[in-house]
């Protein structure tokens, strides 16, 4: 399997050419097109019930996409649904990475794939909820981010400040604390941050240029209200 | 001091494939890929890079503590030539055979380390039961009780607001109706609300009863003690006892507060929440708001029951024929064959007849007064244009 973003930049697109007998795990709805070779599956990974508690606890589809060459050699185009960057990682099947629900594009058939719980006081004020997924196991990762997608390299004890709604993923061997944003309870609200995460190194985080939310809030304000 | 030298008497001999990850300031921030050998006196690391490195470090150099996002890897740190080195083991099997390779020293504070991260899993799992519990409490506790909530709610709420919201309401509804302001008919309807509020004289609220032109054959009572008869009603009854009756059950609504019960249970648990915390202010612009969804306000099946009986017992305290409102139900429900109980908020009128002649039927005999008007010349007096 090989896989080459196109069009990098706001809308870009992956391309993943796959050997015969090869499949992937994709985002469901994340096809845009392929050779007649390859078939497309739908499968619920880790089963029903691990579909359903992803579903119902990561907000993530319920089922991902299985795209199998079985007829041979061939490719597939993948695109998300939000304007953003696409980037592609190499699991060396040591590094883990934390991915927040909506980061996951596609996963060679290698990937694995859990829901994680977090801890209650991450769950509750770190903005991605109280499941993400964890992807662990070797092979080809492709995440998507809501605009541009910035790396951090932090180095052991090195420390970086992220505001939650940005965070996109995370290796495993980075750690993280919660805390406001500003020293007080009002100005860490008024800044308009509330809380955010202080990551410690080693390991890399992967932080999104764009925050969905507050975009959401933007654009809801020129939606027409219905009666 | 990190020296390069092969390992001797290996106790713990990795397989080919890499087994942790070595970070430091001249390695990749995701770490090294590497291959951990482990003997009675030290480490060896074989960072499995081009051109291959091996890395040797006795355990009397090395510090031990866990991390990672959950704490659970082993993470050995020393400094060696190239300045600080930290190296991230998760494998179970190599972190096992860490255990028994590393001297007692070591070991203890692994052991330690080890038991740091159980606690802290135990204490975040039962973080999570009491959570799921306490969120298992409040569900259980709004299915069975949540009308004891809305309640609770409603008996906080001063009856000045109930009356301010039933105003609004009211003020809308009359302006867009043709009020009637005198007359035979309305003479009787005071008539029949003074005998009924006489009975109500420890009563909060300050009745106001409006006849409205309008065909339906109907009343109805807004928060506050407005109520509203319908021309059609009293053009439909057969005697001045069947509006009384109708009128006893909606001021019946008015007195068990069964329209501010309603709008709470519209407004939903955050209200009650709210109320119950004592935060009242913010729930004033909120009530405003509903006042207008009033005039589209249904009451639950209860209630019509409730205000039924009550109706019943104030109809027998003012010393009117409580055989009235029997009747009238009697009336509608050879008009409603066709309705099914169940999907009805008002219970079926047959049910509602059969129930207030046994509650009528308990009540001491007594002697009905009768009103003062002639009932055919009231209704005379509303017919034509």
């Amino acid at each position: 399997m090989n896989s080459e973003v196109l069009y990098p930049g706001a809308f870009p697109m992956v391309r993943i050419q796959l050997a015969a007998g090869e499949h992937i795990k994709a985002e469901s709805g994340a096809m845009v097109a392929s050779s007649p070779t390859i078939d497309v599956e739908s499968k619920m990974e880790g089963g029903f019930l691990g579909a359903l508690s992803r579903k119902l606890l990561t907000g993530e589809k319920f089922f991902f996409q299985t795209l199998k060459a079985n007829r041979g050699p061939g490719e597939v185009l993948l695109a998300p649904t939000v304007p953003g960057e696409i980037v592609i990682i190499e699991l060396d099947g040591l590094n883990e990475y934390l991915v927040q629900k909506d980061g996951f594009l596609a996963g060679a058939e290698t990937v694995k794939i859990e829901s994680q719980m977090q801890s209650l006081s991450r769950g509750l004020l770190g903005g991605e909820g109280f499941f993400i997924l964890k992807i662990s196991g070797k092979g080809t990762l492709v995440l998507n981010s809501f605009g541009a997608i910035h790396k951090i390299e932090l180095k052991p004890d090195q420390e970086y400040i992220v505001d939650n709604s940005h965070l996109v993923a995370w290796s495993a061997t980075t750690s993280y604390n919660i805390e406001r944003a500003a020293a007080g309870w009002v100005a860490s609200f008024t800044s308009g941050e509330g809380f955010v995460c202080r990551f410690r190194g080693p390991g890399v985080v992967y932080i999104q240029s764009r925050n969905p939310g507050g975009f959401g809030n933007w654009i809801r304000q020129f939606i027409p209200v219905s009666e | 001091m990190e020296a390069r030298t092969s390992p001797d008497s290996p106790v713990f001999s990795a397989s080919a494939s890499p087994n942790a990850l070595c970070f430091g300031d001249d390695l990749p921030a995701t770490g090294a890929p590497c291959l951990v050998d482990l003997d009675t006196s030290g480490i060896t690391v074989h960072l499995l890079q081009a051109p291959p490195i091996v890395l040797r470090v006795k355990f009397d150099e090395v510090s031990v503590s866990a991390g990672g996002l959950d704490h659970d890897q082993l993470v050995a740190q020393w400094t060696g030539e190239q300045g600080r080195r930290s190296l991230y083991i998760k494998d179970p099997v190599l972190i096992r055979a860490f255990r028994a390779a590393a001297p007692p020293g070591l070991t203890r504070r692994l052991d330690d380390t080890a038991a740091a991260v159980r606690r802290t899993r135990t204490r975040q799992r039962s973080t999570w039961a009491a959570v799921g519990g306490a969120l298992v409490a409040v569900v259980l506790v709004l299915w069975f009780g949540s009308d004891l909530l809305v309640e609770m709610a409603v008996s906080r709420i001063p009856v000045e607001w109930e009356q301010k919201i039933g105003e609004a309401a009211y003020r809308d509804v009359l302006a867009q109706q043709t009020v009637i302001k005198e007359g035979p008919a309305v003479s009787a309807v005071q008539e029949m609300t003074r005998r009924l509020t006489e009975r109500l004289s420890d009563s909060p609220y300050k009745f106001e009863v409006t006849m409205v032109k309008n065909d339906v054959v109907n009343a109805f009572a807004l928060p506050g003690g407005y109520v509203v008869v319908f021309t059609g009603l009293m053009k439909n009854a057969e005697s001045g006892e069947e509006v009384a009756g109708v009128l006893s059950h909606e001021l019946n609504h008015v007195l068990q507060r069964h329209g501010l019960e309603r709008i709470v249970k519209q407004l939903g648990l955050f209200t009650v929440l709210s109320v119950i915390m004592g935060n009242q202010q913010g729930l004033a612009g909120l009530m405003r708001e509903v006042s207008l969804q009033l005039l589209t306000l249904r009451f639950g099946r209860d209630q019509e029951t409730e205000a039924d009986v009550t109706g019943v017992h104030l109809l027998h305290r003012a010393r009117i024929d409580p055989e009235g409102l029997i009747r009238f139900f009697d009336r509608l429900s050879a008009k409603e064959k066709d309705r099914v109980e169940l999907l009805s908020t008002h219970p079926m009128s047959q049910a509602r007849a059969a129930r207030l002649r046994t509650e009528v039927a308990s009540l001491p005999k007594q002697l009905p007064e009768p009103f003062t008007f002639d009932w055919k010349s009231v209704q005379q007096s509303l017919a034509g244009p």
